[in-house]
């Protein structure tokens, strides 16, 4: 039998008693006795029957759910009677849950939820640093040479390593599927401790250079490109025009984050889950190259019981005996740098989500404060009603019972609104998943958000259910029930703790204001910084040149001479250029300018950032020319240069630099470069710091298979997207061009993610100064009804209105103001946190702290105006004569 | 103030206790209805206990949900109506030893304060 059926088993019982008692009253009238003195008797004789039955249910044991039901049950009816107070409250600590149950649910998928292999504590990124590069990249990838030197005597690592992630065509040429490779060493599934569901994997003979045209596909590529063919193994697909033998097929359950090596850094954020994997092999001289290219990313399995710090510690021994046998020209003070998996990938977003979730924290502070307002003067109302109950023997615990079944049914009604808004919200917000981590498919709640939301209904209840409870404790029915006047004020206690409440409503709320400020003045800052370049009427093209038929750079060289011949004939067209990396999507790569002359090792050399434009790049986004002349199509051929004037102030201090020679890498191999040029310094790195020293070179020079072209237009560019894409398709119609679009479109979208904080935050400052609103008008109006008669003395005595005018808004606004200072006190002493995200503003600045304080000041006046007004316009006469 | 409330508490474990051995034993006569069972140990003790309905219908329910009795609604041989029958289960009888025996323990150690053995002599 189970509680749910207490209702037939109670009816049971009811049964079993009255044929009892039926019994009784036989054996009575066998006695002799009148029919009334029988039922009197009989009922003497069995006693109360409902006591009966009510020590029997707890003989049952279902009392304890019996009286949660009828708790809930009166609780119910009670919030249904003041339907006003209910939605309020209900809704208010909806919101508040809500947004923090999706809040945190993005940052428990971001920053907490275990990657999806064995033990992913374990897997560590490995990077280089070295020192004398420090400035401009503080870590680096990982050179092949000292990965192999790492491998061979390390002692921290189950196992080790090297990838790199690259787009490529798969499938026939002229409709080839664009998909994700991660080319890595065979180490990879020792790494991540995954095998594949079909096959196997790498052998170490695969890895070797001419061996490597193996491939092993992901569970979704298989199904959807292949339909789950079971005989996919030893079947040949064609991977950027070359013939791959596939060997495997990974299980459903692998899904591997994009991973960014110096290539990518910050240039793309992978759309594409990763596809396939095809072994990462080394030419010899490669391996042989010292410093080689630091272009790998490392990941490695920790032994157990090796921590970070141990690991590093002998990875950076073993770095400095590399140091001590580099080349003389190669000098370098190397270590390296150990981060776990989840570290790395998270970043720099981990800043940011953290002063989301403490900011809807707040929010959900100040609406449990208001609830607890609210819910304190009910207590005041229902104090007689309290005092009855205690009076008729009602325990103290029965009291703080019934003083927080409300705020029960009350959280727990918000709470399921608020897992409900939650879920609506939570799909939502999966573009603000750092590129690096949405790799696990859908976002939505979870049992963790689930989890969470109850969590802080429970806490919820306790919060704003304790002050009151405890008030109704305190009860002491004898004074309550005495005291019958409406003369009875509230209790000066109680009136503190409203007033605290009030003052931490309004301190939150004035951090959430002058945070929510700070971050849109600096988000109006970055936007308008001067970028040195413009956005009008232009448009930036991706494209992904395929390696077949374009498989070297006089090619690819060849191709956008003639597509940006074809789209500078279009009439709408101004300029049409070309740029290795289109503007705010990454700096390029990064190499050292040896100045003809300078002999220094290469480390020792400044590292510069180069890209490759085509002639006109410079006017297609109005990139002025300071000194020399921009390179010309004629120059074809040419290693020519222009230097932005950074590099120019830095190379060539206090020299002309037009004319000046220098190279890439050995001078005695390759052709220097000679200065044309100098262009002025600009924004197109990241629009929060000036670039760093740039080197533009021609795109006859160099042309990656991924590029951009910048088009400017005479007319609206919405327009032209189609036109550029054809006129690219008119040369080659196998080229994807995966994106078109405005680049204005594309500034607005690398403060994509401030822009998200900050409405996110004006949300949660918007509500926080409402609900503060909402909680000073409520104490100022539960008061002045409290003071009626005595504000109706003051004036029988001669006050003037408006000094009654002024001691209610006194009294409303002095909690104010002290909880206005502790909030700036709040926001200024996590500074440091808020001002890393800032741009070109202090946290501390006074204009946007005294705004903050002014617009809260402004709110709670308003909230103070009509109580105060009520006040003023009490009739003395009337107000007296209630006694 | 605590401490009276757990000797209350004690007191009541001892009654109730007392209570459950003795409807375990008069189940032992056979099946009864809860006033047989109360009627049935008041006139046993001449009176001495009066049967409270109020611990006694508790108790039974107690008894049942422990698995000591089993109830089910019969018609009584002497009446033309259904009564709710009690009927001791295999675990009641040996509940009903273990109470018997906890029950003499405590009756000797009381008796042999009241009593001491010196009488004899």
């Amino acid at each position: 039998m189970r509680w749910w059926q207490t209702r037939k088993r109670d009816a049971d019982l009811e049964r079993e008693l009255r044929s009892d008692l039926e019994l009784e009253e036989e054996e009575q009238r066998d006695n002799g006795l009148s029919p009334d003195e029988v039922r009197r008797a009989a009922y003497r004789a069995f006693g109360n029957t409902t006591l009966i039955r009510e020590h029997v249910h707890e003989a049952w044991g279902w009392a304890p759910i019996e009286r949660l039901l009828q708790d809930a049950r009166y609780a119910l009816r009670q919030l249904w009677r003041s339907p006003g107070f209910s939605i309020v409250a209900m809704m208010t600590l909806a919101v508040g849950i809500g947004a923090t149950t999706a809040i945190f649910t993005l940052v428990y998928d971001v920053m907490l939820r275990p990657l999806p292999f064995a033990q992913p504590d374990r897997i560590v990124t490995i990077e280089e640093k070295v020192a004398e590069w420090s400035n401009l990249y503080p870590t680096l990838p990982v050179s092949a040479n000292h990965f192999t030197f790492w491998q061979q005597h390390n002692k921290s690592f189950d196992s080790m390593a090297l990838m790199q992630q690259f787009s490529v065509p798969l499938g026939a040429p002229g409709h080839p599927l664009q998909v994700e490779a991660l080319s890595a060493t065979p180490g990879i599934f020792s790494v991540l401790q995954v095998q594949p569901a079909l096959g196997r994997t790498f052998t170490v003979d695969e890895a070797q250079r001419g061996h490597e045209h193996v491939a092993i596909l992901t569970y979704d590529l298989w199904r959807e490109q292949f339909g789950g063919d079971p005989g996919i193994l030893g079947k040949t697909i064609s991977l950027d025009g070359f013939p791959y033998s596939v060997i495997g097929v990974m299980p459903q359950s692998f899904h591997m984050p994009s991973i960014q090596t110096m290539d990518t850094l910050g240039t793309t954020n992978h759309p594409l889950p990763i596809g396939v994997l095809v072994p990462l092999t080394f030419s010899k001289e490669r391996l042989a190259e010292e410093m080689g290219d630091l272009n790998y990313f490392g990941l490695a399995r920790l032994k157990t019981g090796i921590s970070v710090a141990v690991a590093n510690e002998e990875l950076n021994a073993l770095q400095h005996t590399i140091s001590a046998n580099l080349p003389a020209d190669e000098k370098a003070t190397l270590s390296a740098a150990i981060t776990p998996f989840q570290e790395k990938l998270v970043g720099s977003n981990r800043k940011p989500l953290m002063v989301l979730l403490a900011a809807v924290m707040g929010l959900l502070l100040v609406g449990c404060v208001n609830v607890t307002n609210l819910l304190l003067s009910r207590a005041v109302s229902q104090k007689r009603q309290m005092a009855v109950a205690a009076a008729l023997g009602a325990s103290r615990a029965e009291l703080v019972r019934m003083a927080i079944r409300e705020t029960a049914v009350l959280a727990v009604l918000g709470g399921g609104l608020g897992v409900l808004l939650a879920a609506c919200i939570v799909p939502s917000m999966q573009r603000y998943l750092p590129p690096a981590l949405d790799f696990r498919g859908a976002l939505h709640l979870d049992w963790a958000g689930v989890g969470c939301a109850f969590l802080l209904a429970t806490l919820a209840t306790l919060a704003a259910g304790a002050a009151p409870a405890s008030m109704v404790s305190r009860t002491a029915p004898q004074e309550v029930l005495h005291n019958d006047s409406r003369l009875a004020s509230e209790s000066p206690r109680s009136r503190r703790a409203r007033r605290a409440l009030v003052a931490i409503e309004a301190a939150v709320s004035v951090a959430l204001v002058l945070m929510t400020g700070l971050l849109t003045a600096s988000l109006v800052k970055l936007m308008a910084v001067d970028r040195g370049f413009t956005t009008e009427r232009t448009i930036a093209a991706t494209v992904e040149l395929p390696s077949e038929g374009y498989h070297d750079r006089q090619h690819r060289a060849e191709f956008y001479r003639d597509v940006l011949q074809r789209l500078n004939r279009l009439p709408g067209v101004e300029h049409a250029a070309f740029t290795s990396v289109l503007p705010l999507t990454g700096g390029g790569w990064g190499d050292m300018a040896r100045i003809s002359g300078d002999s220094r090792p290469v480390t020792q050399l400044p590292l510069e950032n180069f890209r490759s434009v085509s002639p006109q790049y410079f006017s297609a986004i109005n990139l002025p020319l300071i000194a020399g002349r921009f390179f010309s199509e004629s120059d074809w051929g040419k290693n020519l240069a222009l230097v932005s004037q950074k590099t120019a102030s830095s190379l060539w201090p206090g020299k002309d630099p037009i004319g000046q020679q220098f190279s890439r890498g050995d001078p005695a191999t390759e052709k220097p470069f000679t200065v044309v040029g100098v262009v002025s310094d600009a924004r197109t790195v990241s629009l929060a710091k000036p670039d760093p020293m740039l080197i533009y070179v021609p795109y006859w020079y160099r042309v990656e298979p991924m590029a951009g072209l910048v088009i400017r237009t005479r007319q609206d560019p919405s327009e032209m997207a189609d036109m550029v894409r054809q006129t690219i398709w008119s040369v080659d119609r196998g080229v994807p061009v995966p994106t078109v679009r405005t680049l204005s479109g594309m500034v607005a979208d690398s403060v994509a993610n401030q822009r998200f904080e900050k409405d996110l935050l004006l949300f949660f400052a918007v509500s926080a100064l409402l609900l503060a609103g909402l909680g000073v008008y409520g104490v100022l109006t539960y008061s002045v009804a409290q003071r009626y008669r005595e504000i109706g003395l003051r004036l029988a005595l001669g006050a003037q209105r408006p000094s009654v005018y002024w001691l209610v808004l006194r009294d409303g606004l002095l909690p104010v103001a002290i909880g206005a200072v502790a909030g700036v006190a709040l926001a200024f002493g996590s500074a440091r946190v808020v001002g890393s995200l800032l741009f070109q503003i202090s946290p501390y600045d006074p204009v946007l702290s005294i705004g903050a304080v002014g617009v809260l000041l402004a709110v709670c006046i308003s909230a103070c105006l009509l109580p105060a007004w009520r006040a003023a316009a009490v009739d003395p006469m009337r107000a007296l004569r209630t006694e | 103030m605590s401490s009276t409330k757990e000797k209350a508490q004690q007191r009541a474990n001892l009654l109730q206790g007392t209570l459950d051995m003795l409807i375990l034993r008069t189940l032992l006569y056979g099946p009864a209805h809860g006033h047989q069972i109360g009627k049935h140990i008041q006139r046993t003790t001449n009176d001495f206990l009066q049967m409270q309905h109020g611990s006694l219908y508790p108790a039974l329910h107690r008894l049942e949900q422990r698995g000591w009795v089993t109830s089910k609604w019969e018609t009584a041989p002497d009446k033309n109506r259904e009564f709710k029958y009690y009927r001791l289960t295999e675990k009641g009888k040996k509940q009903l030893v273990v109470e018997e025996s906890k029950w003499k323990q405590m009756a000797e150690a009381v008796s042999s304060v009241m009593w001491p053995v010196t009488e004899e002599n």
